[in-house]
């Protein structure tokens, strides 16, 4: 079965910011939530890399356990979606996901945090699919049409993979050993509690 | 309604990588939203917070057949890399944007730019209708009302002032066609002062790239640089500027695990994934590329045989490379003389290697020197015409190597023609106009300023100013300026304002300008200077999204884009408005005879048609609309790293994607374009060719001609000039010429048939018979050393204007202060003061500038669309960790950057890291709508200020200018920084 | 402004800087050269990998463009931590402090039974222990308290117990209004907490009577009732347990409204876990301070719903502050028989 994951390849990321872009096209995500990001480590110096983050869609789900009313489930491509119906912005997600994919938007003065959005894989929210309601609630659902998500299909260098997990692990390790260096799964320890072996 | 619907329809095709499965704990929805509803409705029905319209979705696979999408396809308009751009269309609305995985350049992916281009055709903030300043006020006014005043007004310039006096600035953005009419609106107009951002990019690359082997342009392609196993990235960072580009050195760098060495005064992004950094001072480029010669001599590393064959005059290079030991390098550039020797080394033994390089060496008063080093150390290490190998010049924006080719260039018309009378005479065919009338509409120079008069002929023939001297051409005392009078009036048509150097000269010269157009997306730095009150226009022009056209990226490949919108608002394109001004001035029917035109809109099509009879001397004669469209068609065809298409295919069989120039011949002779300029290992019916016989056949003795080499097939197996007439008759090759392109060619030469060559014969029968001997057209040369026709023939090393060690002025001086391009250029003044006043001590930080991702050029449209603007919110400055602490200065707080010239000072943001040496610092240009600390929204039209607005980094940059093309030096001046 | 470090790393870079400065020459080139300039390293083979940077801070961080501070933290694995404490401590301690605190009680009453009125020669007479302002603070900070525990239970519980009963949407609905209520009470109860602080505060020094008072487990064993002032000891106890708790939940309450305004993640975390634990104890200790105000002991009730109290009650409970009451005026602030004519 299918268990999809992200896999950014940190010797190919360039910061270009595509995937923050795509998303935002994508989805239409309003200004100041970011689904996806880009954080550049050892900025300047010898060493840098970079990195596209966003909700890694973790095997036994942080933010779902977390979650005071149970807004979370996981789909049968282990994706992790969530409800904004159900949702009432509590922000324990945010202080559970270790990649900080949560995001809120600002509604009224104080408080009062929005629903929570986060990347859905590009698989849209419990609405039906491709309907109005659930693009204007989660963005669009390309997945459900056969295609994966927009960040990674865009990348500039190919740098951010997404699909079956041991497919682009394979990938990955594929160039790994034709390359000869590779700095790793990015978050994948954390995320899937595994890594790419080499 | 539905926001956003996809092609697929309702069947589902799932992705490879997706297989379907059912999970023993997952829950899919519906069985989710099942667990959850055990009291549905409920309570939700009484929420009133925007929680109670959750419909349950159990319409299985009810996939919601959508409207109509339309796939549209067009290229990006952020650089020269050439992404296809995949739209799709509902209802006339541009509703998504899909990975566009058949193109062989971009396989799907975008930078931040591309993936975010959807937003610059809806843009709010775009230029909605005509706009006119009365009295300091915006008003909205008609298009009839301005193409009027617009053309009454500058008639009468013209009529008081001569045609001189009104400057036509283009656009890189421009597609090839409409390039091209404006390029021909200035020749119909009667001025050659017709420019464009080439000027401020790479027209140092074109001089120095041209003059040494013949033809200014990127001689291999971004796909052939996975061929390579050496690459070197100097003063470029295509990470920013190119991000698209990377995925090919980072696959070159990969499958072969090539050697990727950077060399930047600043650790780019780029330089983070090399495998070599070289940490240089800005503006020593010339004694660092000697400095690797140097070792490449000095251990015979140099391919002697290639040198003998198809280089002229290396010897002389030999001798200035002596002068640069390890350690005057060291001294002079910073650079230990080991690593140089490292990078030697693999450049000139590991092969095949490429030479890729940017803005960081083309942008300095020593540009085209720079360039000529850098194509000096591809001939001696013999990494040109090979795959894998060459100058692999990425350029800046989508088709700005397109409209420098189409002549928006002050020295040429269209394809490199030049302005001799030959060149003229030949368009003057193609127009099918008289060639007295177009000498007629020039100017008449009276003699001033100790400077001879001129005739309209000599006008004709004569250079226009370029753009980065145009407020030069304002402000200047007229006897300076080498025209009739100054520059009276400014037609911008899509650049920005903020994009030249001495921003503040700029506004001066704005203030005093009788009229000034801006025709663009947006309304530019230009129009938010608060620089005027009256006789200020601005056009709403449609991005090239919105309209047909072919662009040229950076690799020669040129691709059709169609239209994916119609123009937004009132805007217009580029195609109609041009028409409409030649209506107004009274030639439009004669600059478009042979064009077809409907509702004032010339067709993009019968456009290109006119480029392809024009075009013989670049081979842009071959490359029909039918056969680009057909490409675009058929993009899944072309190999990723060929960029040929399998020779059986029925429309684009053995093609090469894009059908690079030059591509020989009439369209129907199916020349295949070619990928990889000069390219021996072919023949030339396969995209093969020599070095261009440009330069003569001998000099002072010395051959000029290649020797024992020339392209496979070829029937002559040695070097040859050029084609003409003459050497046809000679050979006896005359004979193969059809009874049609006798015809052709004897009305081409009249009395003088000798002369009609490869470059003027309009039948193209001359270029077809050359490839049916297997030879090139233009002859087979040598590439030179030493190109005696430029100011300096072997690059020298000049210091910068500005230069943080005036202790090395005294041995590299820059040139004598000369006259260029109608203009003083004062520089060896400047430099002298400026080292007199002992400036480095007062700013004592080198200041150079570059690209970021996110934004592009001058950055109106990047900064107005907030999908990028969320990303870089802030002008900044980076300076180093060091010079920070010297300061006090915090990273994030608020620093002027002030530059030596005018008083100048810029308010931005401190960004302290060690990117930047000591000693340095950097600031993105994309930036304006500040200006010396105050912030100018308020001066935008209502409505149309980007959503990002800071100082421009050109605010303190200053004076300096390549002798050659006039290009300013943006990369290496002088700045002091305080905290504010 | 493009990126923004860390002051951490701001400081590392500054500390290597001011040595590299002091080491370094004066000549161009060598200042290339010296640790600020690095040039001729390869930067692939140097790249940094999660492992490495794991060893030097539980949390990696980097740069990014876009204003939001926080999203420059590229993975934090305590948020395991925080799950393990949000999943599993928490909802069994909170389960235990609350039920437990209801157990005990419930043993408390079931063995001494319901602490009755000693009947006296004042009773029935009537004192005013609780003006109407007094009141008004308490009770609007109680019933705030009652809406802020059960909606900060829901955050635990709502999903385990309710959510299974009323079912997604409509617990969805529920626990939206319990977030608002939860975050607008907050207001108010803040108000409240400190507004008691004000009232009461002269009151409550604890002193050596309430010494006395402890050791005789306040009268709650036994039958002689210890002497106390306006608040006994056990009063003055739930007086700075609401003074005490109350500023916590307030100051963690408003960092989590205002969240990373003044902390980073891991600030954020601890102040959920502070604000939760000190919630449950809360919770408990009120239940007590509920249990005796009600049902535990006869006539307490009245001193905050009338106002009023019996006078023998009073005198019994809380002697010296009668006498001082009555001390302060003959007729003192008591209403009933001994009205007091005006002079």
């Amino acid at each position: 079965m299918a268990r999809m994951k992200f896999l950014c390849d940190a010797d190919r990321c360039i910061e270009c910011n595509a995937c923050v872009t795509a998303c935002k096209n994508e989805h239409e995500v309003p200004w100041g939530i970011n689904r996806r990001r880009v954080v550049t480590l050892n900025d300047g110096k010898p060493g840098e890399r970079s990195v596209s983050m966003a909700c890694m869609h973790c095997t036994d789900a942080p933010c779902a356990a977390v979650c005071p009313v149970n807004c979370f489930y996981t789909t049968a491509d282990a994706v992790v979606l969530h409800s904004k119906d159900i949702c009432i912005g509590c922000g324990y997600c945010f202080y559970a996901c270790p990649f900080g994919a949560p995001q809120y938007p600002k509604v009224g003065n104080f408080g009062s945090r929005g629903k929570m959005d986060k990347c859905t894989y590009c698989a849209g929210g419990p609405e039906s699919d491709f309907s109005t309601i659930e693009y204007e609630k989660y963005g669009s659902n390309r997945l459900a049409e056969g295609k994966l998500p927009l960040c990674a299909e865009m990348c500039s260098t190919k740098a951010l993979l997404a699909g079956d997990g041991d497919m682009i692990a394979e990938i990955y390790k594929q160039r790994v050993i034709k390359r000869g260096y590779g700095s790793g799964a990015w978050g994948w320890k954390t995320a899937y509690r595994e890594t790419v072996a080499i | 309604m539905l926001i956003k619907r996809k092609t697929s329809g309702p069947g589902r095709s799932f992705h490879p990588a997706v297989a379907i499965g059912e999970a023993p704990k997952a829950l899919d929805r519906r069985a989710f939203l099942r667990n959850s509803g055990l009291v549905a409705g409920g309570l939700a029905a009484a929420g009133s917070i925007q929680l109670g319209s959750m419909r349950k979705a159990q319409a299985a696979g009810s996939s919601a057949i959508g409207p109509e999408v339309t796939v549209k396809k067009n290229i990006c308009t952020h650089c020269s890399v050439g992404c296809t751009v995949t739209a799709e269309v509902v209802n006339g609305v541009w509703v998504g944007q899909e990975p566009s995985f058949t193109s062989p350049i971009n396989r799907g992916t975008h930078c931040a730019k591309g993936a975010a281009i959807r937003e610059l055709v809806s843009s709010d903030r775009r230029l909605k209708y005509p706009m006119k300043m009365v009295d300091g006020q915006w008003t909205r006014i008609s298009w009839d009302q301005a193409i009027d005043e617009i053309g009454d007004k500058i008639t009468g310039l013209r009529d008081k002032y001569g045609p001189d006096s009104v400057y036509w600035l283009g656009s890189a953005k421009f597609t090839n066609e409409a390039a091209y009419i404006f390029r021909k609106l200035g020749a119909f107009w009667g001025t050659n002062s017709v420019d464009h951002q080439a000027r401020i990019c790479h027209s140092t690359t074109v001089a120095g790239v041209a003059n040494t082997w013949g033809y200014g342009a990127q001689t291999n392609s971004y796909n052939d640089i996975r061929n390579a196993k050496t690459m070197i990235i100097l003063g470029g960072n295509p990470a920013e500027a190119h991000p698209v580009s990377l995925q090919h050195v980072l696959s070159g760098k990969e499958i072969n695990r090539a050697n990727m060495i950077v060399i930047d005064p600043r650790f780019t992004r780029t330089a983070a994934h090399a495998t070599d950094y070289v940490r240089i001072r800005s503006g020593t480029d010339i004694p660092v590329v000697w400095g690797i010669l140097w070792h490449v001599f000095e251990n015979g590393w140099e391919d002697k045989e290639f040198i003998s064959q198809r280089v002229y005059a290396m010897d002389d290079v030999r001798k200035e490379v002596a002068k640069w030991n390890p350690e005057e390098v060291e001294r002079v550039s910073g650079v230990p003389g080991e690593q140089l020797k490292r990078v030697a080394k693999l450049f000139a033994t590991e092969k095949p290697a490429t030479l890729i390089w940017c803005m960081g060496a083309t942008q300095h008063t020593v540009g085209t020197a720079n360039v000529r080093a850098l194509c000096i150390l591809c001939l001696a290490t013999g990494n040109v015409g090979k795959p894998g190998t060459g100058a692999n010049i990425f350029r800046g924006h989508t088709n700005v190597q397109g409209a420098t080719d189409m002549g928006l260039d002050v020295t040429s018309l269209p394809l490199y023609y030049g302005l001799v009378e030959g060149a003229w005479k030949h368009w003057a065919r193609v127009w099918d106009v008289e060639y007295d009338w177009l000498q007629a509409r020039f100017d008449e120079v009276p003699a001033k300023g100790g400077r001879k008069s001129r005739t309209r002929k000599e006008s004709m023939e004569s250079p226009g100013i370029t753009s980065t001297r145009w407020f030069d051409g304002v402000n200047l005392p007229e006897d300076q300026v080498d025209q009739r009078t100054g520059i009276k009036a400014m037609m911008v048509f899509g650049h920005g304002g903020n994009t030249v150097t001495r921003l503040p000269e700029a506004v001066k010269g704005l203030g005093k300008l009788d009229l000034l157009v801006v025709a663009d997306p947006h309304p530019t730095t230009f129009a938010a200077l608060d620089a005027r009150r009256d006789n200020t226009y601005l056009l709403p022009i449609c991005t090239s999204l919105e309209m047909d056209g072919s662009r040229t990226a950076s690799n020669r490949s040129i691709q059709w884009g169609e239209q994916i919108v119609k123009p937004a608002f009132e805007s217009k394109n580029d195609y109609e408005v041009v028409y409409r001004l030649a209506q107004k001035l009274g030639f439009g029917d004669k600059m478009f005879k042979n064009i077809k035109v409907v509702d004032n809109v010339p067709e993009a099509e019968d456009i290109l048609r006119e480029i392809n009879r024009g075009g013989w001397s670049t081979g842009y004669c071959g490359q029909s609309p039918e056969r680009l469209k057909a490409h675009m068609r058929n993009q899944a065809k072309f190999d990723l790293v060929t960029l040929r298409a399998p020779k059986d295919d029925p429309e684009v069989g053995g093609d090469y994607y894009g059908l690079p120039w030059p591509c020989w011949g009439k369209p129907e002779l199916k020349h295949p374009g070619t990928h990889i300029l000069y390219n021996t290992n072919l023949h030339i019916k396969d995209g093969g060719g020599t070095f261009r016989a440009r330069f003569g056949t001998e000099r002072n003795g010395v051959t000029l001609l290649a020797e024992d080499s020339f392209a496979k097939g070829s029937d002559l197996t040695d070097g040859y000039p050029e084609f003409t007439m003459a050497v046809f008759k000679k050979l006896g090759w005359d004979k193969d010429l059809t009874a049609e392109e006798m015809a052709s060619i004897t009305k081409t030469g009249g009395a003088n048939i000798d002369a009609v060559s490869w470059a003027t014969d309009l039948s193209g029968g001359i270029q077809r018979v050359c490839l049916d001997h297997g030879v090139t057209p233009y002859g087979n040369g040598k590439a030179r050393a030493n190109a005696w026709n430029l100011p300096d023939p072997v690059p020298v090393h000049r210091e910068p204007i500005y230069t943080p060690r005036p202790d090395l002025v005294a041995k590299y001086p820059t040139r004598p202060d000369e006259r260029q391009l109608r203009m003083p250029n004062i520089g060896f003044s400047v430099q002298k003061a400026a080292v007199d006043r002992g400036i480095a001590k007062d700013f004592p930080i080198i200041l150079t500038s570059g690209r970021l991702v996110e934004y592009e050029g001058g950055g109106e449209e990047t900064r107005s669309n907030p999908w990028l603007a969320e990303l870089q919110q802030d002008m900044f400055v980076e300076i180093n960790t060091g010079d920070a602490t010297d300061r006090g200065i915090k990273d994030g707080q608020f620093v002027w950057v002030s530059g030596p010239e005018n008083n100048a000072k810029a308010k931005v943001k401190a960004l302290v890291t060690d990117r930047v040496g000591k000693g340095v610092a950097f600031m993105p240009f994309h930036f304006s709508g500040w200006y010396q600390g105050e912030d100018m929204r308020k001066f935008y039209p209502h409505g149309t200020d980007p959503v990002v607005l800071g100082e421009s980094s050109n605010n303190t940059t200053t004076y300096g200018f390549d002798p050659v093309t006039g290009m300013q030096e943006t990369k290496c001046t002088l700045c002091q920084i305080r905290a504010v | 402004m493009r990126r923004t470090p860390t002051t951490f790393r701001t400081l590392i870079a500054a500390t290597i800087l001011t040595a590299a400065v002091g080491a370094s020459s004066t000549s161009f080139a060598q200042q290339t050269r010296d640790g600020l300039n690095p040039t001729g390293q390869n930067p692939t083979a140097e790249s940094v990998n999660e492992e490495f940077l794991f060893k030097q801070d539980p949390k990696i961080t980097g740069r990014i463009s876009i204003p939001d501070g926080k999203a420059a933290n590229l993975i934090q694995p305590a948020g395991r931590d925080y799950r393990d404490f949000r999943e599993w401590w928490l909802p069994w301690l909170s389960a235990l402090a609350v039920l437990g605190a209801i157990a005990l009680l419930g043993l408390f009453y079931f063995f001494r039974g319901r602490i009755l009125m000693e009947r006296g020669p004042d009773t029935g007479r009537k004192i005013l222990r609780f003006n109407g302002f007094e009141r008004f603070a308490h009770w609007m900070t109680s019933s705030c308290f009652i809406i802020l525990a059960l909606s900060g239970l829901n955050y635990i519980f709502g999903k385990r117990l309710l959510m299974p009963l009323i079912g997604a949407d409509a617990f969805g609905v529920v626990a939206q209004y319990a977030k608002f209520s939860h975050i607008y009470l907050a207001w108010p109860f803040m108000i409240g907490v400190a507004l008691m602080l004000v009232l009461w505060l002269k009151d409550n020094i604890p002193n050596k009577i309430d010494i006395a008072w402890i050791k005789a487990f306040g009268g709650f064993v036994g039958d002689k009732h210890p002497s106390a002032g306006r608040f006994n000891a056990g009063q003055k106890m739930v007086f700075w347990m609401v003074i005490g708790f109350g500023s916590a939940m307030s100051v963690t309450g408003l960092m989590m409204i205002f969240p990373f305004a003044l902390t980073d993640i891991t600030g954020m975390q601890l102040m959920q876990v502070i604000h939760a634990l000190i919630g449950i104890a809360f919770i408990a200790g009120i239940l007590a301070h509920i249990y005796i105000g009600t049902l535990g002991m006869e006539g307490a009730y009245d001193a905050m719903g009338s106002g009023k109290v019996d006078l023998g009650w009073a005198k019994v409970h809380h002697d010296l502050w009668v006498e001082q009451e009555q001390a302060k005026n003959a007729s003192g602030p008591q209403l009933g028989r001994h009205q007091v004519p005006a002079e």
